[in-house]
């Protein structure tokens, strides 16, 4: 099927990359990989069975086997832009030629693991791309040699490790009874023997390993080092995509489309999605670095999208893999910002800049955008998806659990204001004269970042029901 | 299944929660780099154990082998990025000791 492409091209690209006898220069990598990412944003308007029959045959000859429905295809999507994103900024804020080249590299193969991620419909391929994703990022984090990036690296090698223990664990357990790995079987056989305590075990295993891979709040001590530590363009990559495929995507189609909800797992979703989104908030009211409050309002909106899908039905669910992609996209943006000033001012602490909105003035722009985007302030895409998960929790009756995510869109509202006013606004500190914009491909990628928040925040009708609808059929 | 597999069932199941927490132990009190990745390991084997002995009971030996083998040819990835990984702390702290990488609070 025409979808297994997307993870084919990445994994030939880095083989055509690494030829022996000959050297392709980082331009050309980054070149071919952005207009790959192109592509693949493209072929999500694409119909869902377009394929010819050469490609057909090509494909078949791998044995893969993939479905497609609306999820998998907006979060093909998602990765694109993110993916994009971050290999734009490489190319503004990475001078060797090497480096360039090593990074597209294991990018590019974190986005074939990503998109069989999405594709895949059995559980042990689902632990396999997972460690494919989580692989190259432990690389891709400490890409830079530097102290922090490898102690960070090794922390989230050693906590990703024993999430992977307790997942497949659970997909022993699961195997044991099943008697298959597939959707389908472990479907019929939950249905069958949902109340066993063997098999919830299983599922509650199954769970924690994701939240630790997800970053869900007591099991967060890995993230805000990792991001704070990794280069730029890699946090960008690594905020914006991969905790969230690799906690977050694969528990809402693991809950999606296999176990489907009962009250007490939905008890642990909610609560946990709960505990992460006050205390994540609190945890970035306190930081003074940027990307460390990033990171706390990462975890905090993590928390936001498992409780919309912890409301249990599928309206739910849409409105969490719509949080998912408008998270993705603001989240990028923020972090392409924080590139940004890494790279002109070259200072972390919030207390020391300060008045750099009349230096950076697409910067500050688009920053302001995007986190009245995270604060849910209307028309922007942020406030559409924080309204549809508290319609969501709602409408199932639990309402506790929308009185919380209301109020604590205050808190993101204060954490994010602290920030404005210690970076952007006010008076210009001293030593920041001759701070100037950042150079174009920076610029470019927030300005189109940016875009697609407004965008599909005046668009939502025409979003909802071309984009939404279509992905979870109500 | 018989009485005799039952109970040999019973073995394996309570095998995995020991290794698995025998991992777990290693990891919190070990004050070197490489014990942490061994403790690692004996918490994949007590999986890899969980799953073949799954495998057997079921009646698909021949999944759980292929599963096993996917398994260890991720597990070797994983230990020659965790080997990269400690070869480069290990030159710039010039120690094993894991009190050096302990800089990063949360």
């Amino acid at each position: 099927m025409s979808f297994s492409l997307a993870v084919l091209i990445p994994l030939f690209l880095v083989l055509f990359f690494n030829l022996p006898f000959y050297r392709i220069s980082g331009k050309i990598a980054v070149f071919i990989a952005s207009l790959f990412c192109i592509v693949q944003a493209f072929s999500f308007f694409l119909p869902v069975n377009a394929t010819c029959p050469a490609v057909q045959n090509l494909v078949s000859y791998f044995m893969l086997d993939f479905q497609c429905d609306g999820i998998s295809r907006l979060m093909l999507l998602t990765s694109a832009i993110v993916a994009f994103a971050s290999i734009l900024v490489l190319y503004a804020m990475e001078d060797s030629d090497r480096k360039q080249f090593n990074f597209v590299n294991l990018i590019l193969l974190s986005l074939a693991g990503m998109n069989g991620l999405f594709f895949v419909r059995d559980i042990f391929s689902v632990y396999v791309f997972i460690e494919v994703i989580a692989a190259t990022s432990y690389i891709l984090i400490a890409i830079n040699k530097d102290k922090n990036a490898l102690e960070a690296s090794f922390k989230y090698l050693v906590m990703s490790s024993v999430a992977t223990v307790m997942m497949l664990s659970s997909i022993a357990i699961l195997f044991l009874v099943a008697g298959g790995t597939d959707f389908v079987t472990v479907s019929n056989m939950y249905q069958q023997y949902g109340g066993n305590s063997l098999v919830t075990a299983a599922v509650v295993l199954f769970i924690v390993g994701l939240f630790i891979k997800g970053g869900v709040m007591p099991f967060h001590g890995w993230l805000p080092d990792s991001y704070l530590a990794a280069p730029a363009p890699v946090s960008v990559y690594l905020a914006g995509m991969v905790t969230k495929t690799t906690g977050i995507y694969t528990l809402i189609r693991l809950f999606y489309s296999v176990f489907g909800f009962n009250t007490a797992i939905q008890s642990i979703l909610l609560i946990f999605a709960s505990i992460s989104i006050v205390l994540g908030a609190f945890a970035a009211i306190n930081q003074n670095n940027f990307k460390r409050m990033l990171a706390y309002s990462s975890i905090s909106q993590v928390g936001y999208i498992v409780l919309g899908f912890g409301a249990g039905t599928t309206f739910g669910v849409a409105a969490a893999i719509f949080h998912l992609f408008n998270h993705s996209v603001f989240k990028s943006l923020l972090f392409v910002n924080s590139a940004a000033l890494e790279k002109q001012v070259n200072v972390s602490d919030m207390s020391e800049m300060g008045g750099l909105a009349s230096k950076m003035p697409v910067t500050s722009t688009t920053s302001v955008i995007a986190f009245l985007s995270t604060a849910g302030i209307p028309p922007l895409s942020g406030f559409w998806s924080k309204l549809m998960i508290i319609l969501a929790l709602w409408t199932a009756d639990l309402k506790v659990y929308a009185v919380i995510a209301i109020l604590a869109s205050i808190l993101t509202m204060t954490y994010f204001l602290i920030m404005q006013k210690k970076v952007f606004f006010g008076r210009l500190k001293e030593g920041f004269e001759n701070v100037k914009e950042a150079p174009l491909a920076i610029t470019f990628v927030s300005i189109l970042l940016c875009a697609i928040t407004v965008v599909v925040g005046l668009l939502f009708p025409f979003v909802l029901n071309g984009l939404i609808n279509s992905a979870v059929s109500f | 299944m018989s009485v005799e597999n039952i109970l040999l069932f019973k073995l394996y199941i309570i095998a995995t929660p020991v290794l698995f927490l025998v991992g777990i132990y290693a990891i919190m009190t070990t004050r070197n780099i490489i014990a942490t990745i061994i403790g690692i390991e004996i918490m994949t084997k007590g999986v890899t154990l969980l799953l073949a002995s799954c495998g057997y009971f079921n009646g698909r030996p021949e999944m759980a082998q292929s599963f096993i083998i996917i398994m260890i040819v991720v597990e070797v990835v994983i230990l020659t990025i965790s080997a990269g990984l400690i070869f480069n702390i290990v030159k710039k702290h010039d120690s094993l000791d894991t009190r050096n990488i302990r800089n990063l609070k949360g």
